[in-house]
C-alpha cells in the first residue's frame, strides 16, 4: 500500500474554555453557537457537491482503542486494502483516496463528535461508517443531518432503518430481522418427528443481537418449539457459569444464542464444563469470530450454527481476489469485519464512479437506485437503506467455517445434525 | 436442592477467583492506603505473560505465575521508586491520576506487542469439571480457588507474624511512630508494593485460562476487585477473600433465581448495603486513625 492512501490516526481532541462572568459566558456561548451553526450550513452546502483537485479525503472514526478494538483493527485493514486498491487503478474521479481517520474508544459520544469533526473542521470529502450497532447510530445521524451519504460496514439494529434517513445505506446483505430466515427455513423443512421440540434463548443486551433473538422466538413458537428459558445478561458478563447451569437444568434439545464478542465461546466453555451439548446451537456472530475455535477448542465447534455477512469461501466476483490481496497485505487470512469494510468501500466507491462527481444527493439517489456487485454478493437497498436480501446460513463442519444456505453461495452440500457431544467434556 | 447447592458451588468457586484477583489491591490499597488505579493493568500484563509461556513454550498458566511473579515484582518495585514514593511525598492524591496514567500506558502498550484480538489459554483442564455425583465442579475455579486460599493465608501470616509484615503495618497506620521504632516507611512501602504487584501473576494465571481477554479487559476487574476490597474491609486480608466469596455466591443466587441482567448490579448493592450498615467493611477493626477522622 502506498503511503499517500491515508494520513496518520488523529487523536480527537477538546477544547478547554476559561470561566467568566455570567454574562459573558452567555455572549461568548451565543458566538459559538452563531459560529456553530454557519459552520454547519456551510459544511453542508460544501457536502451537497463539492468539486476539487488533490485526493479525495474518506473520513471515518473506528473504535481502533477499546471494547472493539479487535474488530475495528481487521475493519481499518478492510477500507486500507479497499483505498490501496482503488489508488493502484488511478484513484476516485481521478483523484487519489486518502483515509481521514480518528479513534472513538467505542464510545458513542466520541464517535459523534469524531464525525462533527471530520465534516466541520477536516472538511472530507466523503464519509464511511464505522462498527456496531451502537456507534453507528449516533453518526449516521450526524452524517444525515449534514446530508452526508453515509455507507456503513455494520451496524444492522433494525432501529437504525426507522429513523427515515434517505442517505444511509447498510453494506451487508441482510439486517438483524432478515438474520434468523435461512436457519428457520431450513429448520422448517426438517420432518416434524426432526424438529426439536424445546429451545433455550439467551441474549445479551445488544441491538444487533435481541432483536434477531426476538424473532427467532415468535417464528419458533409459530413452528411449535416450546421455550423453556429466556434471558437476557449486561454486555460486560464474563461468567456464564450459573447461566449455563440454568439452561441446562431446563434440557432444551436447542440453544439459540445472540452472541456479540467473546460472550458466545465463554458460554460454550461453561456448556463444555457442564458437558451439557444440546442438539443444536445456533450463535449469532461470535463462532465467526478467529478467536472462537481457539477459545472453545478446535472440536467443540463442529456442528454450531451461525449467520454471517460474508464467507471467504462464498463464490461472488471479486471476492477470491480480496482474500488473496488481504493475505498477501496483513499476512493473515481477512476476518469478516475486514470483509464488510470492503464491501462498504466498494459501495461508495461504485456510486462515485457512476455519479462521476461528489455530489451527495446524486450518491445516495444512485445508490437507491441500482444494485451493486459486491464480495458478499449483489447488494440493493430500500428507500431507508435496509437490504433488500438476505446473508449466509453457515456452520462449523470439520474446523472450517462452511455455508450451507442459500444454495447460490453454499460450501458444504451437507448439514451437521444433531451437533456432536463436546470433545473433552 | 441440587440447583440450589450447585448455584453456591459455582459462587464459591467464581468467588475465590475474585478474592484472587483482589489479592495486589488488598495490600496497596487496603494495607498502604494507596489508591493504585493501575492495578488492574498489572493483572492483565500478568495474563499476557502466563498466557504468553503457555503459549510458546507449553508451560502451564499456574506454573507460569510463578515464574512471572518475579519481573512483575521488579517491575511494582521500580514503579514505587520512581513514581508512588515521590509523588507520595508531594501529594497522595497525585498518586491516582499518576497510576491512572500508567494503567493507559500499559493497554496501549499491551495492544502493541500482542495486538487487540481476544486470547486465552486452553491448559487440558480449561473446560473439564470434577463431578461430585450431580455437583459439577470446574477444574479451573476450583484450581483458582484454591490458589486464592493458599495466598490469602501466606500473606496474612506473613503480614501478622513476620517483621515486615509488622513494620507494613505499622509504617501504614503511623508513619511518624513507626520512623521513631527503626522502620523506614519509604523503604517498607517499596516492598509491600512490589509483593503486591508480584501477587497479580497468579490472578493473570487464572484469568487466562478462564476467560478470553485483551488489553482493555483490566477496566472490569479494576471494578470489582475494589469492590471486594471494599466490602472485605480495607487493610483485611482475610476479609477480601470473604468479600470476595460473598460476592460470587451473591452473582451467582441472583443469575439463578433473580435475574441474569441484575447479576451485573450485584458489586455496587453489596457495596451500598455494607457500607450503610458497617461503613469500615465487614472484616475490618475500626482503627484510632478512623475514630479521629
Amino acid at each position: 500500500m502506498s503511503d499517500d492512501s491515508h494520513v496518520p490516526l488523529k487523536s480527537p481532541r477538546r477544547q478547554l474554555t476559561d470561566g467568566g462572568s455570567r454574562g459573558r459566558r452567555r455572549r461568548r456561548f451565543r458566538a459559538v453557537a452563531i459560529a456553530a451553526a454557519v459552520v454547519t450550513t456551510l459544511a453542508g452546502c460544501a457536502a451537497a457537491g463539492s468539486t476539487g483537485s488533490g485526493p479525495l479525503t474518506i473520513g471515518m472514526s473506528l473504535p481502533l482503542t477499546g471494547a472493539a478494538a479487535d474488530v475495528a483493527k481487521a475493519g481499518y485493514e478492510g477500507y486500507q486494502l479497499w483505498a490501496a486498491q482503488v489508488n493502484a487503478a488511478g484513484g476516485l474521479l481521478g483523484r487519489q483516496v486518502k483515509l481521514d481517520v480518528l479513534d472513538d474508544g467505542f464510545d458513542p459520544n466520541q464517535t459523534g463528535t469524531d464525525y462533527t469533526r471530520l465534516i466541520s473542521q477536516d472538511k472530507v470529502d466523503l464519509l464511511l461508517g464505522t462498527f456496531s450497532s451502537l456507534l453507528n447510530a449516533p453518526a449516521s445521524a450526524i452524517a444525515a443531518r449534514q446530508q452526508m451519504l453515509y455507507v456503513e460496514p455494520s451496524g444492522g439494529a433494525a432501529s437504525l432503518f426507522d429513523r427515515g434517513f434517505t442517505n444511509l445505506f447498510f453494506a451487508q446483505p441482510g439486517t438483524t430481522e432478515t438474520l434468523p430466515d435461512l436457519f428457520l427455513t431450513w429448520l422448517g423443512a426438517l420432518p416434524v418427528d426432526q424438529r426439536p421440540k424445546t429451545a433455550a434463548y439467551l441474549t445479551q443486551d445488544d441491538p444487533s443481537a435481541s432483536p434477531a433473538i426476538a424473532v427467532f422466538k415468535t417464528r419458533l413458537r409459530a413452528l411449535g418449539v416450546t421455550q423453556v428459558y429466556d434471558q437476557t445478561y449486561d454486555p460486560s458478563t464474563s461468567n456464564f457459569d450459573s447461566i449455563a447451569a440454568s439452561v441446562a437444568q431446563s434440557a432444551p434439545e436447542m440453544i439459540i444464542q445472540g452472541a456479540v464478542t467473546s460472550d458466545g465461546a465463554q458460554f460454550v466453555r461453561s456448556l463444555e464444563k457442564l458437558n451439557f451439548s444440546p442438539r443444536i446451537l445456533f450463535q449469532t456472530k461470535s463462532p465467526s469470530d478467529g478467536g472462537y475455535p481457539g477459545a472453545v477448542g478446535p472440536k467443540n465447534t463442529e456442528g454450531v450454527f451461525t449467520s454471517q455477512a460474508w464467507n471467504a469461501k462464498a463464490a461472488y466476483p471479486g471476492n477470491s481476489e480480496f482474500v488473496s490481496a488481504y493475505t498477501k497485505m496483513f499476512g493473515s487470512a481477512p476476518s469478516e469485519d475486514a470483509a464488510n469494510s470492503y464491501t462498504a468501500g466498494q459501495v461508495l466507491g461504485a456510486a462515485v464512479k457512476a455519479v462521476g462527481r461528489i455530489d451527495q444527493k446524486a450518491l445516495a439517489a444512485w445508490l437507491h437506485a441500482n444494485t451493486v456487485d459486491t464480495i458478499v454478493g449483489p447488494l440493493k437497498w430500500d428507500g431507508r437503506g435496509d437490504p433488500i436480501g438476505l446473508g449466509l446460513l453457515s456452520q462449523w463442519q470439520n474446523g472450517t467455517l462452511r455455508v450451507v444456505a442459500p444454495k447460490s453461495a453454499a460450501t458444504s452440500t451437507t448439514v451437521v445434525n444433531p451437533k456432536p457431544g463436546w470433545a473433552n467434556g | 436442592m441440587i440447583a440450589l447447592v450447585q448455584t453456591l458451588v459455582f459462587g464459591v468457586l467464581i468467588g475465590g477467583v475474585y478474592a484472587l484477583m483482589a489479592t495486589g489491591l488488598t495490600l496497596t490499597f487496603g494495607v498502604m492506603k494507596i489508591v493504585n488505579m493501575a492495578q488492574g493493568a498489572f493483572l492483565i500484563v500478568s495474563t499476557y505473560l502466563c498466557y504468553t509461556l503457555w503459549d510458546q513454550f507449553g508451560i502451564d498458566p499456574i506454573v507460569a505465575a510463578f515464574i512471572v511473579m518475579a519481573p512483575m515484582a521488579a517491575l511494582g518495585l521500580v514503579i514505587y521508586k520512581v513514581v508512588i514514593e515521590r509523588l507520595q511525598r508531594i501529594d497522595p492524591g497525585l498518586t491516582i491520576v499518576a497510576t491512572f496514567a500508567l494503567a493507559l500506558v500499559a493497554e496501549a502498550l499491551l495492544a502493541l506487542a500482542w495486538g487487540p484480538n481476544q486470547k486465552t489459554a486452553t491448559p487440558e483442564y480449561f473446560n473439564q469439571a470434577i463431578h461430585l455425583g450431580q455437583l459439577v465442579v470446574p477444574r479451573g475455579q476450583f484450581y483458582a480457588c484454591v490458589l486464592a486460599v493458599v495466598i490469602t493465608v501466606v500473606l496474612q501470616v506473613a503480614v501478622k507474624r513476620t517483621w515486615l509484615g509488622r513494620s507494613i503495618t505499622a509504617a501504614a497506620e503511623n508513619p511518624e511512630g513507626a520512623r521513631l521504632i527503626g522502620v523506614e516507611p519509604a523503604r517498607v512501602g517499596a516492598w509491600i508494593f512490589a509483593i503486591a504487584t508480584g501477587s497479580t501473576a497468579f490472578g493473570g494465571a487464572a484469568l487466562s485460562f478462564l476467560y478470553q481477554f485483551t488489553p482493555d479487559t483490566q477496566d472490569v476487574w479494576l471494578g470489582l476487585t475494589l469492590s471486594v476490597v471494599i466490602v472485605g474491609g480495607l487493610g483485611s486480608i482475610p476479609g477480601a477473600f470473604a468479600a470476595g466469596v460473598l460476592l460470587g455466591v451473591a452473582e451467582a443466587l441472583t443469575t439463578t433465581y433473580v435475574s441474569v441482567r441484575w447479576a451485573t448490579a450485584v458489586p455496587a448493592l453489596l457495596i451500598l448495603v455494607v457500607l450503610t450498615i458497617r461503613p469500615q467493611g465487614l472484616f475490618a477493626r475500626t482503627t484510632r486513625q478512623d475514630a479521629a477522622s
